[in-house]
């Protein structure tokens, strides 16, 4: 039973599967309704228009995988935008100090990577800390290291521009960062929802005191998930450079919201051992989908963010709804 | 089962009202920004590159990007536009991004890339960090300048510079020196360390103050930051009339950092002396010769006139009449005829609106309901 | 005996490491900039940073019941931005008025915030992320892109201008009510009650939705004040004012040892650690630190002081251990 995935060991194992499945239903649903939405109101919503639009986006999906990790263990990160500066920062002045293309792209992820483990140390380290409080910190000080290399002027070009723009390449009308989304997919809701790792991980997130006595390594677990997730943003950040072409200090900032928020649509509770990562990624999507759509009518952009704010709370409200309406039923 | 139908069902239900509710604020949004999304759509059946550029600007689509929602500066930039582009019969589509960001604006130009628009004017939140959308954005044969920020001039045809770097830099250390009475100590508040405009300003009062004997007896104490935020500007102005007891005159040329330093200064009857660049309707509170006031004088540019030339620069780049070369020249309808520069650098062109103008405590009255 | 105890209650007090953590950098900034301990400069650190104290306690509130709110600086700037426009367009210009108006618009979004947290039992960190964006986009909305400006709020900014007693009064009078309320009265146990155990709390007769709708209504009705109060300090309205400095507000709460799961923490602690927060943002551009590295500074100080209050923590804990056995 438990072994066939992740979700029989949320914290209300009872009609999960069938609570979870008809979520992500409803996700597709709604996803589908973007689209005609987006057909219906601009004539510019083609798939050729659509995918490139996509493309500013699509890094931030790497890192929904990771932050689905996190929120499932019950913690949350948000310094993520914050890496994603750093990171992208020091790739630009890497390169054009000389250093060859691979050998800054892998130090891009790298630095993520150190970030991510100095989060996850400080989080399993201080345990009594929240780990809000924690990544809150990290925040500060790792846009703060961006500032300060990036100097008075605050940006940085990436010269060679020709290297990194490799990245932006497509086939077909499908950008590289697309399959990566795929494949990064595939990889992760296969992790999460198939193996012990993953199991792990619920386990922690329903209850830490117990998975602990049942000899799971939790601080372990955890700063594996932080290093996991500064990897993602470091790859977020290289990926985002081929769409910039350069870095300041206001890259990547908020990315921490929007990828929460793509979580939390796709069914992942900040509260720790529910949800899964299809969802999320269906959710980034649909997200996604609509910002275009609405972006092709010259919405009023503050109006798209109320909008989406409205569908955050809608969503995490349907469950509640649906449980007032459902009780007699349950009963028989 | 049940629970899946009804779930099903609810799910439906949910995908509807989204729908609905997206659809009836789509239909009204539009009006608000004035650029109905039926309006915009013949103008992508016009589109393809080439065809945009046809003579007539009644056929094209004129885009403005400003740097941020919810600024009075951005807006006027913005009114300006929408009024030239209106009177020659063109389609205006003015977005204000959601954030002061670059990344922000990207999403904003990819999707006028998508919507097939003849020109996009930007006011850009970064110099560098725009220059991949923007190339995204020339290839699909759309003309691209910049007004107030500029960005690398091989991403642009030409720049809409609302003041020439030297003369801003030149008028302001000229009302330092003023204000000190040739000799002391002054600081300068400013915006973000990354701001364009104000980084080159600050690095023309500089260089004109070291390069000239006139001004040895002035002394820059320190450039701070008070990041366009009121209380950061507040607790940095503070800390520089702490720092500094000798502190003759502030400078801040960004409209948030004035307006905070303003206050500060006239709330505290402090002796320093304050200018810089501010909007009239912001200042005229401060602004006055007697010692009650906190402010002599300082200067700005119309910027609906800025909004107006970066309207023309974008008719005359669709038009086909100017293509971003140095030498181009044109006529902005009434505001005269203007012709393209070279930068300092030599790496492009740009177009001079005008010399800053002084607002002073006989002006202010009249300007402060303008802008 | 009773002074051994007396000690031992000190010792033993969450707030005296947090004292220890204040004297530390305020010695270290003094070292720094001898004229920091002025009255000017005291009062200017209240001044600039009454909003964060203001709802300090009420995001207080918020977490002893184990939630959060970081929608409060956007229900700042919609009440902030709502009373600089009725003065803009010359609709009203009486300053208990406003007060009142904006108080009661942070209460409304407030307690919209609390009825779904408590009757839809969602996650408070995403309903006040929803109502983050909602607020901050409606504050955008009505400003039409205008700012309410100097001359827009002249008499009306009187009341927090630098030397007015009006921020220090609001200030004081906040802390005290909310010092008696937490510590005295029912409501202010029930709070507690709710944070520690919610079930145990509901078993003896404490109606939770209601307790949590309330802390909410609170701590947006703060917001509402702070969103006056940042008008009148300031003297203008913008809607993207405060952005981000949520993160200070729950930072501050998190330093004065509010414990982000519920049922802990003080009035006392609360300010202890909005006067921390509030003296980093002073001391930093005294104390000669270049203006691009204050905000690394910054980090790294918050995060040292939590993680400095940690460690004491770990040995007073350790101490007062031993002291048992022995």
């Amino acid at each position: 039973m438990a072994g066939k995935s992740g979700r029989e060991i949320s914290a209300t194992p009872k009609g999960g599967i069938t609570k979870i499945l008809s979520w992500e239903g409803a996700l597709i649903l709604v996803f589908i309704a973007v689209i005609i939405l987006g057909k219906s109101i601009s004539p510019n919503y083609t798939l050729n228009n659509v995918l490139r639009e996509m493309q500013k986006y699509l890094p931030e999906i790497f890192m929904m995988f990771g932050m689905g990790f996190i929120l499932v263990l019950g913690d949350i990160d948000i310094s993520v935008g914050s890496i994603v500066c750093l990171c992208a920062t020091l790739t630009c002045i890497a390169a054009n100090a000389g250093v060859p293309f691979i050998l800054a792209a892998l130090l891009c992820i790298l630095i993520g990577t150190c970030c991510g483990m100095l989060n996850g140390f400080l989080a399993t380290k201080f345990t009594e800390l929240p780990t809000m409080i924690i990544t809150l910190g990290t925040q500060i000080i790792f846009r703060g290291i961006a500032e300060m290399s990036l100097g008075s002027g605050g940006s940085v070009s990436y010269k060679n521009s020709k290297d990194i723009a490799v990245l932006a390449k497509k086939i077909g009308p499908f950008p590289i960062s697309f399959f990566l989304v795929i494949i990064l997919g595939v990889v992760m809701i296969t992790v999460l929802s198939r193996t012990t790792f993953g199991r792990k991980l619920y386990a922690i997130g329903s209850n830490k005191t117990a998975s602990y006595y049942a000899g799971i390594k939790v601080q372990r677990t955890r700063f594996l998930c932080y290093t996991i997730l500064g990897t993602l943003a470091g790859l977020c950040a290289l990926f985002l450079l081929s769409a910039l072409y350069g870095a300041n200090t206001t890259t990547g900032q908020g990315f921490e919201m929007e990828v929460i928020a793509m979580c939390v649509f796709g069914g992942i509770a900040t509260t720790g051992g529910k949800g899964n990562l299809i969802g999320g990624l269906i959710a980034a999507f649909i997200i996604v989908c609509l910002r275009i759509a609405l972006g092709q009518i010259n919405m009023n952009t503050q109006l798209i963010l109320v909008i989406i704010g409205a569908m955050l709370i809608v969503s995490v409200l349907i469950p509640q709804i649906k449980n007032a309406l459902m009780p007699k039923k349950q009963k028989v | 089962m049940k629970k899946r139908v009804i779930s099903i069902v609810l799910s439906a239900v949910m995908a509807a009202a989204l729908l609905a509710g997206c659809a009836s604020t789509g239909s009204s949004a539009p009006a608000a920004e004035s650029a109905p999304a039926e309006e915009a759509a013949p103008a992508e059946e016009a589109a393809p590159s080439e065809e945009a550029a046809a003579p007539e600007a009644g056929a094209a689509t004129y885009a403005l990007i400003t740097k941020s929602a919810g600024n009075p500066y951005n807006e006027k930039e913005a009114e300006g536009f929408q009024e030239v582009i209106d009177a020659m019969g063109g389609t205006c589509i003015i977005q204000h991004p959601e954030a002061a960001t670059a990344d922000a604006q990207i999403a904003v130009i990819q999707s006028l890339i998508s919507q097939g628009v003849s020109s996009i004017a930007i006011a850009a939140n970064d110099a560098n960090a725009l220059s991949a959308a923007l190339q995204e954005a020339a290839d699909a044969g759309i003309k691209i300048c910049t007004l107030d920020s500029d960005v690398v001039a091989d991403s642009r045809a030409t720049f809409c510079n609302q003041a020439g770097v030297q003369e801003v830099g030149q008028a302001l250390i000229d009302a330092v020196y003023d204000l000190t009475g040739g000799e002391g100590q002054y600081a300068i508040l400013s915006a973000t360390s990354q701001a364009t405009n104000q980084n080159a300003w600050i690095d023309s009062m500089k260089a004109i103050s070291e390069g000239d004997a006139k001004y040895a007896g002035l002394e820059l104490v320190e450039v701070a930051y008070g990041d366009d935020e009121p209380q950061k500007s507040t607790d940095q102005t503070q800390a520089l009339l702490q720092k500094y007891p000798d502190l003759k005159v502030i400078c801040a040329p960004t409209t948030v950092g004035i307006a905070a330093a303003a206050k500060v200064l006239q709330d505290q009857g402090s002796s320093v002396v304050l200018t810089g660049l501010g909007l009239p309707s912001e200042m005229a509170e401060y602004i006055g010769a007697d010692d009650a006031h906190s402010c002599p004088y300082m200067f700005l540019w119309n910027p609906i006139d800025l909004g107006r030339l970066a309207a023309y620069t974008s008719i005359a780049l669709v038009n086909g009449d100017i293509t971003g070369a140095v030498g181009d020249s044109f006529t902005a309808g009434d505001m005269g005829d203007y012709t393209l520069t070279g930068l300092a650098d030599g790496s492009g062109s740009e177009i001079i609106l005008g010399p800053p103008f002084q607002f002073n405590p006989e002006n202010i009255d009249e300007w402060k309901s303008v802008y | 005996m009773k002074e051994k105890s007396l000690w031992k209650k000190i010792t033993g007090s969450r707030e005296v490491s947090l004292v220890i953590v204040l004297i530390v950098l305020l010695a270290a900034v003094q070292t720094l900039s001898p004229s920091f301990l002025t009255a000017t400069n005291i009062a200017q650190i209240f001044r600039n940073n009454a909003l964060t104290m203001l709802m300090a306690l009420g995001m207080l509130c918020v977490m002893l019941t184990g939630g959060i709110d970081i929608s409060i600086t956007s229900t700042l700037a919609f009440s902030g931005m709502t009373i600089g426009l009725l003065q803009k367009y010359d609709i009203l210009h009486n300053t208990f008025l406003l007060f009142l108006i904006g108080a009661v618009i942070g209460l409304i979004c407030g307690s919209i915030n609390g009825m779904i947290v408590a009757k839809g039992k969602v996650a408070p960190i995403i309903c006040t992320m929803g109502f983050m964006y909602i607020w901050r986009g409606m504050a955008y909305v009505i400003s039409n892109n205008a700012w309410a400006s100097g001359q827009d709020v002249a008499g009306f900014s009187d009341f927090g201008k630098d030397g007015a007693i009006g921020p220090y009064i609001i200030l004081i009078i906040a802390y005290i009510i909310f010092f008696v309320v937490m510590k005295w009265t029912k409501f202010g146990r029930q709070i507690y009650a709710v944070g520690s155990n919610k079930e145990a709390a509901a078993i003896s007769g404490i109606n939770v939705k209601k307790t949590i709708t309330s802390v909410y209504a609170i701590m947006g009705m703060l917001a509402g004040l702070a969103g006056v109060l940042s008008v009148s300090i300031y003297a203008s309205a913008q809607p993207n004012m405060q952005y981000g400095k949520e993160m200070d507000v729950i930072a501050a709460c998190v330093i004065g040892g509010v414990s982000m799961s519920g049922g802990r923490g003080t009035v006392v602690g609360t300010f202890l650690g909005a006067l921390i927060i509030a003296i980093i943002a002073k001391a930093l551009p005294l104390v000669g630190i270049s203006s691009i590295a204050q905000n690394f500074v910054k980090g790294v100080i918050i995060l040292a002081v939590v993680v400095l209050n940690v460690i004491t923590q770990r040995t007073m804990d350790k101490q007062n251990l031993s002291r048992r056995e022995i």
